[in-house]
């Protein structure tokens, strides 16, 4: 955002701007907290109630130069505030780490609103920096000026609105704790102008007190499971003849998936993931059923129906899961849950037997305990069911259409990454063909928006995961449409030389929407046709300093196509002309149990199920 | 039915709109609502009325209770009934 016109004296520069030795303001208090936290990269766009701030950092850079030569803590600017706050959240995802943005008051701080939003609802740990104008100024409708405290407040996982300078060190430290501690979350500090510019006595330690978070989350971490709990847990399991591991984000968010392969390898039982437990386990496994829910594959969804255990490892029951709670799993005798949230345990779906506390530790604890008393489930039957539901309802499409198929796109890819490039999203088909027809082999290499759905997430947050492993190849899919929502920061791709790769599958408009419309309001495709749009997207690419930007619309060039794309040394964007009219399937559409599961023409199903065609639905 | 929730929290800046703001963002009704200082100046008692269902009533006390700022919530009647 633009500066308001300074005054003429305010022109004159400061020429040699003074290093930050101990720091002596609010500004070089938050970066001196931020470098002491480990921030490698900062994201985010600058403007006039944040200048102090990016000041400090552009000393610190002078002062602390890396070995190398480069900036010890870079700034990375978007096009736009959102962008940064996506970069920060992709960051985040694929590091571990908490992700960092900075930007400036008023309109800064709004368009910052998604981003935050999207990682709170997904869990992922971002330190989010707004300007705020003067303290004086507050509520007095000044330039650049919002309510951020209240906005934020109501969608990050904590706010704090400084308004004494002696608090803010004390204040930054204790964003990242609170970001990274428990569920994850993001975490906004709103910074008025003045503080930044107060003089300050930096302690060099020391954190808010916070007791009632502080309680609840030390509650939460020592949690251990008692010989009671594991002999429950086990007599249930023992009751069981078909058991079946449901694993979630928070596996993830814990790194539990080492953990997790432990406990699969000691008890056998098979694992499907949510959409952001992709990675979790590895989709190679022969235990692993990919991915359950709304567009799940058919042979995971199957395998719930069939189940009578369920093993509930931090996942919430959502909508695209269970959709009709009642109705999930619905032979399941008992289910059982483990969550770092207690709001989470029972919210959507009653369990028989829960733990709160860390699930790593938990994970460990069972697999211990099971292991001193010999438990050893005689699951072959089940195993045996299980592959024989991959066999039989294994994913597929039209491998005869003259028109390139987006799933036949993504399995050329997945033949070159092998589940190993990270991969992310923007949102709608192509986000879950991107889903279903990737090999997940390790955690972080799925970065999608799962709760907030956002589309325009994909590009930014592929540059944020590039800066987190500059060495790894990093795939952004993308469609035509949620491109076009950032596609300001395809700019930002080669204004940092990053060597990502953009895939947008083209099928000229919203196509999500359209299948929604196709099966729910008889093809009337209001607002989501896209067919007369006039975008070139490789001469947009070309523009932005893509050197490889094509457009493939031949299937027999698929295969050469994907191949010269991935082997390129920089930035790449390839635009797939796909079937207009490929849908996503399987779908449990919404409202209907997994039993009512449509697979389209190329997967088998159990049953023809009837599609209520232009039945209207109040569910989403 | 009816409950009073009695909560205690860190009497910060924007505290009483987090708590009011998560009931409404969870499409629960606030009929009444009470605010008093404690025998420590930087605790806020905050008592209010809801009407919900008990596991209604459970969700809503375990979402306040991820408030960074809130330090206790506790249901009165149900603790004496206990």
């Amino acid at each position: 955002m633009t500066t308001s016109s300074p005054p003429a004296s305010a022109a004159v520069a400061v020429a040699h701007p003074s290093p930050i030795a101990v720091p002596a303001s609010g500004a070089e208090a938050i970066v001196q907290v931020l470098a002491d936290e480990g921030v490698e990269v900062i994201f985010g766009y600058s403007g006039g109630a944040i200048l102090p701030v990016y000041d400090a950092v552009f000393r610190h850079n002078a002062l602390h130069p890396r070995e190398d030569g480069g900036e010890s803590m870079p700034l990375v600017v978007p096009a736009n505030e959102q962008g940064a706050g996506f970069m920060a959240a992709g960051y985040a995802r694929a590091s571990g780490k908490v992700g960092v943005a900075i930007v400036t008051s008023g309109p800064g701080a709004t368009n910052m609103v998604t981003p935050v939003r999207d990682s709170m609802a997904d869990s992922i740990p971002l330190v989010v920096i707004c300007g705020q104008v003067g303290t004086a100024s507050i509520g007095s409708d000044a330039f650049q000026e919002a309510p951020v405290s209240n906005i934020m407040g109501a969608c990050a996982k904590h706010v704090f609105l400084v308004t004494d300078a002696a608090q803010l060190e004390a204040t930054v430290r204790t964003a990242f704790t609170l970001a990274r501690s428990g569920r994850p979350g993001p975490v906004v500090v709103d910074v008025p102008k003045d503080v930044q510019n107060a003089a300050i006595d930096w302690h060099g330690s020391g954190e808010l007190l916070l007791g009632g978070y502080r309680s609840r989350l030390r509650t939460v971490e020592q949690a251990s499971l008692s010989d009671t709990d594991c002999a429950a847990f086990f007599a249930a399991l023992a009751q069981a003849r078909r058991p079946l591991i449901y694993a979630g984000g928070g596996v993830i968010a814990a790194e539990a998936s080492t953990a997790l392969r432990d406990f699969v390898d000691a008890f056998g039982l098979p694992v499907t993931t949510t959409l952001m437990g992709l990675g979790a386990f590895d989709t190679a496994d022969p235990r692993a059923l990919h991915m359950l829910g709304m567009h799940g594959t058919a042979y995971a969804n199957y395998a719930v129906e069939d189940c009578d255990f369920v093993l509930a490892l931090g996942a919430r029951f959502d909508d695209r899961v269970a959709g009709v709670p009642d109705r999930f799993a619905p032979g399941a005798k008992f289910i059982a849950q483990i969550d770092i949230d207690p709001a989470e345990i029972g919210k959507v779906k009653r369990v028989d037997w829960h733990h709160v506390g860390p699930l790593t530790r938990a994970l460990e604890r069972l697999t211990a305990y099971g292991r001193a008393h010999a438990i050893a489930p005689q699951l072959s039957a089940w195993h045996a069911h299980v592959a024989g539901l991959k066999r039989t309802h294994a994913m597929d499409y039209d491998r005869a259409s003259a028109l390139i198929q987006p799933y036949a796109v993504i399995e050329a890819l997945n033949r070159h990454t092998q589940g190993r490039a990270i991969i992310s999203t923007g949102v709608g088909q192509h986000q879950m063909w991107a889903a279903q027809y990737f090999d997940f082999r390790a955690p972080r290499h799925w970065l999608t928006s799962g709760s907030m759905g956002t589309m325009g997430f994909g590009l930014p947050a592929a540059i944020g995961a590039q800066f987190a492993h500059p060495g790894k190849l990093v795939i952004d899919i993308d469609g035509d449409a949620s491109i076009r929502m950032n596609i300001g920061e395809l700019e930002t791709v080669t204004t940092y030389g990053l060597p990502l790769k953009v895939v947008v599958l083209n099928n000229s408009g919203d196509g999500m929407v359209r299948q929604w419309q196709r099966l729910y309001f008889k093809g009337r495709f209001a607002g989501s046709d896209k067919s007369l749009h006039k975008k070139d997207f490789v001469l947009a690419a070309q523009a932005d300093g893509f050197a490889w930007a094509r457009r493939l619309d031949q299937p027999a060039a698929l295969e050469a196509t994907v191949a010269d794309f991935l082997a390129f040394a920089g930035p790449a964007f390839l635009e797939v002309v796909i079937d207009p009219d490929a849908g996503v399937y399987p779908m449990v559409g919404p409202g209907a149990s997994y039993a009512q599961m449509i697979t389209g023409d190329f997967i088998a199903s159990r049953k023809a199920a009837a599609v209520d065609e232009g039945a209207t639905s109040h569910m989403f | 039915m009816n409950h009073t929730l009695s909560i205690l929290l860190q009497n910060e800046a924007g505290a009483l709109v987090r708590v009011a703001g998560l009931f409404a963002a969870r499409g629960y009704n606030i009929d009444t609502l009470t605010v008093g200082p404690t025998h420590d100046p930087s605790v806020s008692r905050l008592v209010l009325t809801v009407q919900c269902d008990e596991a209604g009533l459970g969700r809503i006390m375990q979402q306040t209770r991820k408030l960074v700022d809130v330090l206790q919530v506790a249901h009165p009647a149900a603790a004496l009934a206990a």
